[in-house]
């Protein structure tokens, strides 16, 4: 097996434009170094760690500007992501344990791009953009065409994520991330739902609603039916039962030795009315009726 | 191919040659003979591996030992100071926190890094520097009343 640290972006899309699907990038490590022990050892390893300038948090206007190689924890300790965006930093706070958090990067949770990943629910909520490079030029590309297949995005083995930009979301929105496993640390999610609402100025209806799910369809989606069926309106119990039924529909679990396909479609529809519910009354105070 | 690692362990400076795809857990253990960190789920998952690394616990199992040029590195072995015991592996003594053993080096890294971090740890710190360490024979209570005894002596 091949090794190396390249030092630059360019450096490292030429080393994967050589060695193509036999090439396996590594930042913190810790699915890859299970992948190479228990599965198979990639043809060349290329470790991205040493690139400078890939692992800073930046607030750039409106929007986070955050480099792949951040760590979970370095995201989970930032007061700009717990202030600005409290979904994401949810996730990051329920991500695996201490250890993993330390080593795991973001951008590594991202290209994995398991539908279960933990943060990417909310990145899908709050409308973030993927920096992606090629050898033939830079693009900027949403999470909703991003993430193609369980364990494929639109990188291929060709391209690398230099940056995710994240908007920060519209004053007055209030955002929950919740998650379903049987352990509190060092679980995988059953269900993880996202949601983040904006309440109108009067706060009577939903200007805007987001719904993020993860671990129920072949990579994290969002609810579209059931944020059509939301918006504009306001919030009753009615309408909370009749949008979390959608967003159950609209999922496409598969069962699994960690739960059934039908299990993971109910958690779904309570955790959405759960979410939808918490948000509300973080909006206005009041429960929903 | 091999890579060469010019890394501290536990103040030391050492220098070995690994093959690129070893663990740092390899390396630790084979290389370097650090047996005191153990192999267990080899996965991430368990915790029996930790070291602090950098300042930081981490799984060495699921770290790239090539990764680790530069480094600073604390094992087990580097707690004790000659024959006298760190307060946190007394304390697993002194309120029989050990049973089988297997898992109490990366306990006690975990718990180690806990104190250097606060003095006064509350129980969701408690819980938070431990969730990433499983204790298959399910002693958490004895390890909870180490902490606090250790926090106390520190």
């Amino acid at each position: 097996m091949d090794y190396f640290e390249p030092k630059t972006v360019n450096d490292t899309l030429a080393l994967l434009a050589k060695y193509g699907d036999q090439a396996k990038m590594i930042a913190g490590g810790t699915d890859i170094m299970v992948d190479v022990k228990y599965k198979e050892e990639p043809g060349c390893l290329i470790n991205i760690k040493k690139i400078p300038g890939l692992g800073t948090i930046q607030e750039n206007g409106g929007s986070l500007r955050v480099g792949p190689l951040v760590t979970i924890r370095e995201m989970e300790t930032s007061k700009l992501v717990r202030e600005r965006l409290p979904v994401l930093w949810e996730s990051c706070r329920q991500f695996a344990s201490l250890q993993i958090r330390n080593t795991a990067t973001i951008g590594g949770n991202i290209c994995r791009a398991s539908p279960s990943g933990e943060t990417l629910a909310p990145l899908l909520v709050l409308d973030a953009k993927a920096k992606l490079a090629f050898s033939d030029g830079e693009k900027t590309e949403g999470f909703n065409t991003f993430f193609q297949s369980p364990g494929k995005t639109s990188l291929g083995d060709k391209g690398m994520l230099t940056g995710i930009d994240i908007p920060y979301p519209a004053t007055g929105s209030r955002s929950v991330y919740l998650k379903h496993a049987v352990r509190g640390a060092m679980d995988i999610a059953m269900v993880g739902v996202a949601v983040l609402i904006t309440p109108d100025s009067a706060k009577n209806s939903l200007q805007d609603v987001r719904i993020g799910l993860g671990a129920v369809a072949p990579t994290p989606i969002r609810a579209a039916k059931s944020e059509a069926l939301l918006r504009g309106k306001p919030l009753s119990a009615n309408l909370i039962k009749e949008a979390a039924a959608m967003a159950a529909s609209e999922s496409r679990p598969i069962s699994d030795q960690r739960s059934s396909a039908e299990y993971r479609q109910w958690i779904v529809e309570a955790l959405t009315r759960r979410g939808l519910e918490q948000t509300w009354k973080a909006v206005t105070g009041k429960e929903v009726v | 191919m091999s890579v060469t690692i010019n890394t501290t362990v536990n103040g030391k400076s050492v220098s070995a040659s690994v093959e690129p795809y070893a663990s740092l857990l390899e390396f630790l253990r084979d290389t370097l003979s650090y047996k005191g960190t153990k192999l267990c789920c080899n996965t991430g998952e368990c915790g029996a591996c930790t070291i602090i690394y950098n300042g930081k616990p981490i799984n060495s199992c699921v770290t790239l030992a090539a990764d680790a040029s530069g480094a600073n590195i604390t094992t087990i072995e580097g707690l004790a100071n000659g024959e006298k015991l760190h307060p946190v592996q007394q304390a697993f003594i002194d309120t029989g926190a050990v049973q089988c053993g297997y898992c109490t080096p990366g306990f006690i890294i975990s718990i180690k890094s806990l104190l250097d971090r606060t003095k006064k740890p509350t129980p969701e710190d408690i819980e938070e520097a431990v969730s990433g360490n499983i204790c298959r024979c399910t002693g958490y209570n004895k390890i909870v009343d180490a902490i606090q005894l250790a926090a106390e002596k520190l």
